[in-house]
């Protein structure tokens, strides 16, 4: 579920409803000089018509296209983008303005252009629009600031002044483990022993096998630099969260039907709300990142871990 | 395993960080046959010099605790009997401590330790 508020969602539609009003107005007032077909697609050798539309289901379409991506945006907009709705509707309304304006008068649509910079001044109007739109995220509020570090009941493990720490942890997953050996396995074997070229169908065994084994063996850190994720048979990939985005840590223990509920399996888990590196059930370190989103680990002693993170996070927003 | 060193303490990092290992074991968040993290990752971790970490290691290898294998790194010895000799040599460590701050040279301090021993 998108959790934006309600003010961050105005902003989104904003841009789009005034493009639409500029666009159906200019449309009304210019009714009489409008072509009955609108040259609306132009090849690429100087802008020349090769596309045409009728004039009612050019308004029509052109009204959808601003409308769906209006809603679209207002939908799924985040803090961070909110200027990416300010610049499409910029865009798409300057093109839209642009094209009623070159169609105008036109009594042949052949003969209508639309030359270059017409796409440089939407550009340009979708620089503006966008610094504009950057400049009103600061009207939304920030994300839950419940999600500070500062939570009274999470975790911490106290440490003196001048302290250094770091927790670190391997764990493995047994049938991960006979999974990607077996698969690796039946590569050689298959591409000896099938016949040719459904032999090729083993090298799936690479595919699954490689990725299967690097997840079965995962060590996990927490430092002064965050949270970091890496198969404990190589240094990357990894994935890393640093102290920055780190906006509070907790322990949970997850039984079998939990992974399935909120991860739908094992393995690298990537949900709408959650990422997940899920090797086993049990013990999992939940990381709350500041942009809201949380990333599970499962590791034995996460306890410690998230309490350190804590600390370390608290500590790093100090300094 | 959670590592803690204080830079501004007088023990040396090498020793801070051995202790941690014994105490991991002892406390049981560390189990015999665990491989500890590599020398190089741990110092990066801790923001400390490499051969910090391996002055540890081999300290806690002297002591019987781990076993250092090129190219394999370094692994708690397995064994049932692993934490109680961590137990064992931290108490050993404190006593040391006790009998240099008590002004025992290393001489007395060992014959001391002949002379419980039966």
């Amino acid at each position: 579920m998108n959790r934006a508020a309600p003010r961050l969602r105005a902003l989104a539609a904003l841009p789009f409803a005034l493009a639409l009003t500029v666009h159906l107005v200019l449309l009304a007032l210019r009714y009489d000089r409008l072509p009955d077909t609108f040259a609306t697609h132009f090849g690429p050798d100087g802008g020349h018509a090769d596309g045409f539309t009728g004039r009612t289901a050019f308004t029509a379409v052109s009204a959808g296209l601003l409308l769906t991506l209006g809603a679209g945006w207002t939908l799924l907009v985040r803090r961070g983008p909110l200027w990416g709705a300010w610049a499409t509707a910029g865009f798409t309304g300057t093109l839209l303005v642009l094209l009623v304006r070159d169609n105008l008068d036109a009594t042949d649509p052949e003969r209508v252009g639309f030359p270059l910079a017409n796409l440089l001044f939407a550009g340009a109007v979708a620089a503006l629009l966008a610094l504009a739109g950057r400049g009103l995220t600061r009207l939304v509020p920030r994300d839950e600031p419940a999600a500070e570090p500062g939570t009274p009941d999470a975790p911490r493990l106290p440490l003196g002044a001048g302290e250094v720490a770091g927790w670190t942890r391997a764990t493995a997953s047994r049938p991960l483990t006979v999974l990607a050996v077996l698969a690796l396995a039946a590569t050689p074997a298959v591409l000896l022993l099938a016949p040719w070229p459904a032999a090729l169908l083993g090298l799936l065994g690479l595919v699954v096998g490689l990725p299967g084994l690097a997840l079965a063996r995962i060590r996990v850190t927490v430092d002064r630099r965050g949270v970091t994720v890496r198969s404990a048979l190589a240094s990357r990939p990894r994935v890393r969260i640093s102290l920055d985005e780190v906006a509070g840590a907790s322990a949970r223990d997850l039984d079998t039907a939990a992974v399935l509920a909120e991860f739908g399996g094992w393995g690298y888990r990537v949900r709408a709300h959650r990422t997940g590196v899920i090797v086993r059930s049990g013990e999992v370190l939940v990381v709350r990142r500041s942009g809201g989103r949380e990333f599970a680990v499962t590791v034995p002693d996460a306890r410690t871990a998230a309490a350190l993170l804590n600390t370390l996070a608290e500590r790093h927003g100090k300094v | 395993m959670l590592f803690r060193v204080d830079p501004a303490s007088a023990v040396p990092l090498g020793d801070q960080i051995a202790a941690c290992v014994r105490g991991a074991l002892a406390d049981g968040s560390a189990a015999p046959g665990e491989r500890l993290p590599a020398a190089r990752e741990l110092a990066d971790s801790l923001g400390v010099n490499v051969h910090t970490v391996l002055r540890g290691y081999q300290r806690l290898r002297e002591e019987g605790l781990i076993e250092l294998r090129r190219g394999r790194g370094a692994l708690i010895v397995p064994g049932a009997t692993a934490p109680d000799r961590a137990r064992l040599v931290s108490r050993l460590r404190e006593a040391a401590a006790e009998a240099r701050e008590l002004g025992l040279t290393e001489e007395e301090f060992v014959d001391l330790a002949r002379a419980s021993l039966g």
